[in-house]
């Protein structure tokens, strides 16, 4: 077997090749018009656009298109391809939902990994006042880096949950576009290799790349407009994707309000996500030309305005933090009934608390910019706006309170990161509403405190979720069990660290800590004494909390790839879960279902004798 | 221990656990949450928005993790118990009321949070106006006839409206000790006001991140009696423009 064979190392390949064959044609163009032949941001530009359609080129992912274009019908392709070893599937095209369930997992787990790698460097620098060892440039990059790593992270993430269990909820054989699927995902990695490879060259804008710093910047910048360009592409096209098959492939007997609630937070988060992407990839190809050609969208001395950039980044990017928490919380309301033995308190409340927070996010965008500048009356409305989003979030806490309670709780390392996730979401959202006042903003605008507040809405809305996900599924992904011991250490160790780490980020803010400076004054808390203020006492604090997390995240990580060695074998369904893909064999074997399900009864009627789901329970003869 | 999942002593335990856990959070919260020293107007009125959320967060965080762990203690999995959980399927008038609530609530806060928007923003007759510069990664600040300083030289209890412009990318003008905060956008003028209070030294810093020396770009504000600033701003505006002010001295000597 050749490295050539797997699609991954074809897809590099066709990147390399198409980022020069776009140089050239810069290099020629300049060439016929006289210029000089090397520039380097066009060339680079050119290039990056090409390596992505390359990239999609020699992965395969225009294969079987490209046959329809000629009027040839392609069979759908099923297991590995001829004479390849079951696992080369995981690194080329394959159309099934659950290869590429996993290729979206593994590739969030491992951004993960890099995005909270950046964030241990440079925490590790702000440990104590005074530059240590990153310079501020490198400082700024890394920052910038985390902020990026971090979000691919989730939004690939989010994909890997949404392809895994989505068809498997609805007893539908895949998704509604297996092919466009496959493209969805492989878009990623070109995205990929341009964030990482935009280190080299560096840019200092923190996520937000607010012009004019980003339109003079060095030229990473572009190699990030570009990524996130490309991922935006993934994000349109698996929302579509799963908004098709939510609505059009659920089995017989399967109404709208029968639906697993998960699928309800993936149909929310999609409809954000076919919508408003397309405002941020807007943003940044403005961005990007304003750069390359010298348009002025953002520039006053040619009629542009800075502030405009900031409305078209936000119209995405607020909507964008729901899709980021939606299907965590989905995830959260999914799980509960299973290890409290009762039915979804207020399904119907919950599922439309989903729809109701999508719609409310598309209104709010403005209280990221309190301070910026806009005509001030406008500020008025987005705080009442943005105070009203706590009315649905509300109620999906105290319905998930009211699935506990009378319940038979038990506790195994899914329902800790359920429980672990409800309280630290908890922090993120009730740290809300102060920054939507726009008085008490004042204070914590671009401090430590919004970053406080948003990574306990980000981890307790998508990484403890994403964990839970991750630990509830894998016996039926692996047909093992993880090891609970790990499980629960991982829990323990990371719980508790993150919590000093975002209430430190809060006290630093109030202190009055800024966001994203690369050193701080050590005095703006007061002293401990003469050689150690407050502010570095509460920094070590986040710095050793940051360590913490990172080890627990690694010991998961050795804990998935053990158990699916060693671990014991879990059987069909371990948690007693009424879901059709607990009641099929575990792992599930390629054709997900052996017949078609007919819905017979509600998701969560536990504790209601002789019901059923699906006749996959039935058929299966237990429950 | 009650067994009835509806038990009114249920609630009641809870709601007295939640009673105590709120006071608790609140004096916790507001220990883990210091300001700097308050040395404008707007640092009391944003203060005490500030210390109403706190009791706001403090009550919901004790309402739903009392209810949580109270569950974890009451209704887990005795040992040997293999039944299932009881069936209720959701209660109508409770999800209305904890939307309801919710939603009175927001009124109240918006209610406030206009107030407080108001009384931190309003425009007073005599005000000093300071035009202040931002550039990568200094600060400049231009008085009336013409004086420019490095330092931000204001006289106390004197509302100040600043005048905010850039000459490159965004920046945002920030004393930690007066609270408020106001980006600088090129191309446009942005204005801050506020009213110092309290004597002494502080400095600004940039909120918005502006490139390399970003956590850098500071500069000193010293809040001083009016009299001395008064005395300091002639002396500058005779520094700057010695005719004008020899003409004026001309004229208070004849």
């Amino acid at each position: 077997m050749s490295l050539l064979s797997l699609g991954l190392v074809r897809g590099l390949i066709g990147q390399v090749l198409g980022t020069l064959t776009g140089m050239a044609v810069i290099v020629i163009a300049r060439l016929l018009l006289g210029m000089p032949a090397w520039k380097e941001e066009p060339a680079w530009v050119l290039g990056m656009l090409f390596g992505g359609i390359g990239f999609l080129i020699g992965v395969g992912a225009m294969d079987d298109w490209s046959q329809w274009w000629k009027g040839h019908k392609t069979p759908m392709r099923h297991g590995a391809p001829p004479g390849q070893p079951e696992w080369t599937r995981y690194f080329g095209m394959d159309y099934n939902h659950k290869v590429i369930g996993i290729q979206y997992a593994v590739t969030g787990l491992i951004m993960l990994m890099i995005g909270g790698g950046f964030a241990v460097i440079f925490r590790t620098e702000l440990a104590r006042a005074g530059l240590q060892f990153l310079e501020p440039g490198t400082y700024n990059t890394v920052m910038s880096l985390h902020g990026w790593a971090s979000l691919f992270s989730i939004l690939i993430g989010i994909g890997g949950m949404a392809n895994y269990v989505v068809p498997l909820m609805l007893g539908a054989a895949d998704m509604a576009f297996p092919r466009l699927n496959a493209f969805a995902y492989w878009i990623n990695v070109p995205a990929i290799t341009l964030l990482l490879a935009s280190a080299y060259f560096g840019w200092d804008g923190g996520w937000t790349v607010y012009p004019p710093l980003s339109l003079v910047g060095p030229l990473g910048y572009q190699f990030t407009f570009m990524a996130i360009f490309f991922l935006g592409f993934s994000s349109i096209l698996g929302s579509l994707n799963l908004i098709a098959t939510i609505l059009l492939m659920r089995p017989p007997g399967m109404s709208l309000f029968r639906m697993p609630i998960f699928c309800w937070a993936i149909l929310s988060t999609s409809f954000i996500q076919l919508t408003a992407t397309q405002f941020i990839a807007q943003a940044f190809l403005m961005l990007s030309v304003s750069r390359s050609l010298g348009m002025g969208f953002f520039d006053p001395l040619k009629g542009g305005d800075p502030i405009l950039f900031q409305h078209l980044f936000w119209f995405y990017s607020h909507p964008a933090v729901y899709v980021f928490v939606l299907p965590g919380l989905g995830i959260i309301s999914e799980i509960l009934p299973v290890f409290a033995r009762k039915p979804l308190f207020g399904y119907r409340w919950i599922a439309l608390s989903s729809v109701a927070i999508a719609l409310v996010g598309f209104i709010v965008w403005g209280h990221h910019m309190f301070t910026s500048g806009y005509a001030p009356y406008l500020r008025v409305w987005f705080m009442i706006s943005t105070l009203l989003v706590a009315v649905p979030t509300g109620v999906k806490f105290f319905s998930w309170l009211g699935t506990l309670w009378g319940g038979k709780l038990t506790f195994p390392t899914p329902m800790l990161f359920v429980l672990g996730s409800i309280s630290v979401f908890l922090l993120g959202g009730l740290s809300g509403p102060v920054l939507a006042t726009v008085a008490s903003d004042q204070p914590l605008h671009d401090t430590y405190f919004v970053i406080g507040h948003f990574h306990a809405t980000i981890f307790g809305g998508f990484v403890f979720p994403f964990f839970a996900a991750i630990y509830f599924w894998y016996p039926k992904i692996t047909g093992r069990m993880y090891n609970e011991t790990l499980g629960k250490l991982h829990f323990w160790l990371m719980t508790p660290a993150f919590w000093v780490m975002s209430v430190g980020q809060m006290t630093a803010g109030t202190m009055g800590m800024r966001r994203r400076i690369a050193d701080y004054e050590p005095m703006l808390g007061g002293m401990v004494n003469d050689n150690l203020s407050r502010l570095e006492v509460v920094h070590i604090a986040i710095t050793l909390a940051a360590f913490v997390i990172a080890f627990g995240i690694l010991l998961m990580i050795y804990n998935l790839f053990h158990s699916a060695e060693m671990g014991k074998v879990a059987g069909n369904n371990p948690w007693r879960s009424r879901s059709p893909e607990w009641q099929i064999p575990s792992p599930i074997p390629e054709h997900s279902f052996a017949q078609p399900i007919h819905v017979v009864g509600d998701p969560y009627d536990y504790g209601l004798p002789g019901s059923y789901v699906s006749t996959a329970a039935t058929a299966a003869g237990d429950d | 221990m009650p067994k009835s999942s509806s038990d009114r002593r249920h609630f009641i335990i809870a709601g007295v656990l939640v009673a105590i856990v709120t006071v608790l959070l609140d004096w916790g919260l507001n220990a883990a949450l210091p300001f700097p020293a308050q040395a404008s107007t707007e640092s009391f009125t944003i203060d005490q928005l500030f210390r109403w959320h706190v009791l706001l967060i403090a009550f919901l965080f004790a309402l739903v993790m009392v209810f949580m762990f109270y569950t974890f203690v009451v209704f887990r999995r005795r040992e040997g118990d293999d039944t299932e959980g009881e069936h209720f399927e959701g209660n109508t008038t409770l999800e209305i009321a904890w939307t309801a609530i919710p939603l009175v609530l927001v009124v109240l806060f918006s209610f406030i949070g206009v107030n407080t928007l108001n009384e931190i923003t309003r425009v007073e007759d005599n005000e000093l106006v300071v035009k202040a510069t931002g550039r990568q990664w200094a600060w400049t600040f231009e008085y009336e006839g013409g004086v420019v300083s490095p330092e931000l030289k204001l006289p106390v209890n004197q509302r100040v409206h600043m005048v905010l412009q850039s000459e490159d990318v965004l920046h945002s003008f920030w004393v930690p000790e007066f609270r408020v905060k106001q980006d600088l956008v090129p191309g446009r003028e942005t204005s801050l006001r506020f009213t110092p209070t309290l004597e002494g030294d502080y400095s600004v810093k940039c909120a918005e991140l502006c490139g390399l020396t970003h956590w850098n770009m500071l500069a000193p504000v010293k809040v001083v009696p009016e009299s001395e600033f008064t005395a300091w701003l002639q002396t500058e505006v005779a520094k700057v423009n010695p005719a004008v002010t020899s003409a004026e001295t001309g004229k208070t000597t004849e």
